[in-house]
């Protein structure tokens, strides 16, 4: 510990959220040589669990919920890390440096970490609407799961990443599953356009009803029975439906103590607040973007994961900035698709194999670098990628189509330096 | 039989089971599998994996 990093071990430094973000901050805190007080507090009632299998394995029954436990339990005493579960904080006063809890209970911090992720958007059209579920925690889930049987009829709305893998599920389970996005395309806030067609084709010919460019107008719970009228004035009707439409940043706490937000808390790439010693870090941070120039917040799991990392190392006197490049995957339907970058930025894409045999990668460029890729079966040209993505370059799309070009030595050809 | 972990995302490799998926065969020891190997969900590399004891639960 550096004597400029402002902590010692008379410190205490407090984490809120236990999700990736905030375990791996308390975890990198102690890693890291910090001796004084780390307190790791979180509203959900359960132990520090893993989110991605719980739209997966954990909704389609074949994988309990006790293996989704991030750390063996005592973990958390084993690393003298004061983990506060079931724990609401209602106000943190960052220029007293004291968090307030529901309770009323107060606890004074040197620093801390906001990693409170977020929550699943409302759609204006279900709120209070029986027979209405969404996806996040363990709770919603074995809630979700309680009430799908083989045969029954899931109505999905929102076809992102969440959606399409609940629907993807689902159908695994049996269920005859619709899905309404209102975008053109499934996932499209993600993938590029080419891409997305690969999943339309994929959820249909797996038995998904997918309705794209929908608005869901009204929905109605009567008698046990979920009706879902879109735009068009065509009548969904189901038994249960999920809403995914997207995650809101919980950024409650850091407004109310007067912390710049904007789609997000606002960090520097040290995961510094506009306030001294506060910090956020994972889905609710909205942070510089060192390849595309611009801000931006990221809610894939390796990201949170690297972000409480660096947060907790950064909170310690680490100078060094924040580079990591987004990374995410995602099972459908028996298929997995890797991501690294932004391809939704892409301008042009240069695709490598079979994306109609789920055998491909697609290389996205803009302004001629190379920013993003999306695959299926091809899990090491895209770690190859996103290294070459960090980087940059500028690459010819002949190059990158050419079966023969190494992509990892593209990492080294050239350093695009700032971005434009 | 052991049970590997990958680093990244959490998957697990358990020896007794294999990995039909890939066609690798229930009791395949994780030094027999190839190193080109990646991590079936986050697309990791066989090196990111570590070997824990896990209870059941």
């Amino acid at each position: 510990m550096t004597a400029a990093s402002g902590v010692d071990a008379a410190s205490t430094i407090a984490v809120v959220g236990t999700g990736v973000a905030g375990t791996t901050a308390a975890l990198t805190l102690r890693n890291a040589g910090f001796t004084g007080r780390v307190v790791l507090i979180g509203d959900e009632p359960d132990e520090p669990y893993r989110r991605p299998p719980l739209s997966k394995d954990v909704l389609r029954g074949t994988m309990s919920p006790g293996r989704t436990r991030l750390r063996a339990p005592d973990t958390w005493s084993q690393h003298s890390i004061e983990l506060r579960t079931d724990t609401r904080v209602s106000g943190v006063d960052a220029e007293a440096r004291r968090i307030i809890f529901a309770d009323g209970t107060g606890l004074d911090f040197d620093r801390i970490l906001l990693a409170t992720g977020g929550l699943p958007k409302v759609l204006p059209q279900a709120r209070g609407v029986g027979g209405v579920y969404t996806l996040r925690t363990l709770a919603d889930v074995s809630a979700l799961h309680g009430v799908l049987a083989a045969g029954s009829r899931l109505l999905v709305i929102g076809a992102g990443l969440i959606g399409s893998e609940v629907a993807a599920t689902a159908r695994d389970m049996d269920c005859a599953v619709t899905v309404l996005e209102a975008q053109p395309a499934p996932l499209s806030r993600v993938l590029p356009r080419e891409i997305t067609r690969v999943y339309e084709e994929l959820h249909r010919a797996s038995g998904v009803d997918l309705h794209t460019g929908v608005d869901v107008r009204e929905l109605i719970h009567e008698g046990d029975q979920l009706a879902a009228t879109d735009a068009g004035g065509r009548v969904h009707s189901a038994d249960a439906a999920v809403v995914a439409v997207g995650l809101d940043p919980r950024t409650e706490l850091a407004e109310h103590a007067g912390i710049a937000t904007g789609d997000g808390i606002i960090v520097d790439e040290h995961f510094a607040t506009s306030a001294p010693g506060v910090y956020a870090a994972g889905d609710v941070a909205n942070h510089p973007n060192h390849v595309l120039g611009g801000r931006q917040r990221v809610e894939h799991w390796l990201n949170a994961q690297e972000q409480g990392a660096a947060a907790a190392r950064a909170m310690l006197g680490d100078r060094t900035p924040y580079s990591c490049v987004p990374w995410s995957w995602s099972d459908q339907h028996g298929v997995t698709m890797h991501v690294c970058g932004w391809p939704e930025a892409a301008e042009d894409l240069t695709v490598r194999g079979e994306p109609g045999a789920r055998d491909f990668t697609a290389i996205a460029r803009r302004h001629g670098r190379v920013v993003g890729a999306v695959g299926m079966n091809r899990p090491a040209e895209l770690r190859a990628l996103r290294k070459v993505v960090s980087a940059a370059p500028h690459a010819e799309q002949a190059v990158l189509a050419d079966p023969a070009t190494e992509l990892a030595s593209l990492a080294s050809l050239e350093v695009a330096g700032t971005s434009s | 039989m052991k049970i590997y972990r990958c680093e990244v995302c959490g998957f697990e490799y358990d020896e007794s089971q294999g990995w039909p998926d890939e066609g690798i065969a229930p009791g395949t020891k994780w030094e027999d599998i190839p190193e080109d190997w990646c991590c079936p969900d986050c697309g990791a590399a066989k090196a990111d994996f570590v070997m824990v004891e896990v209870s059941p639960a």
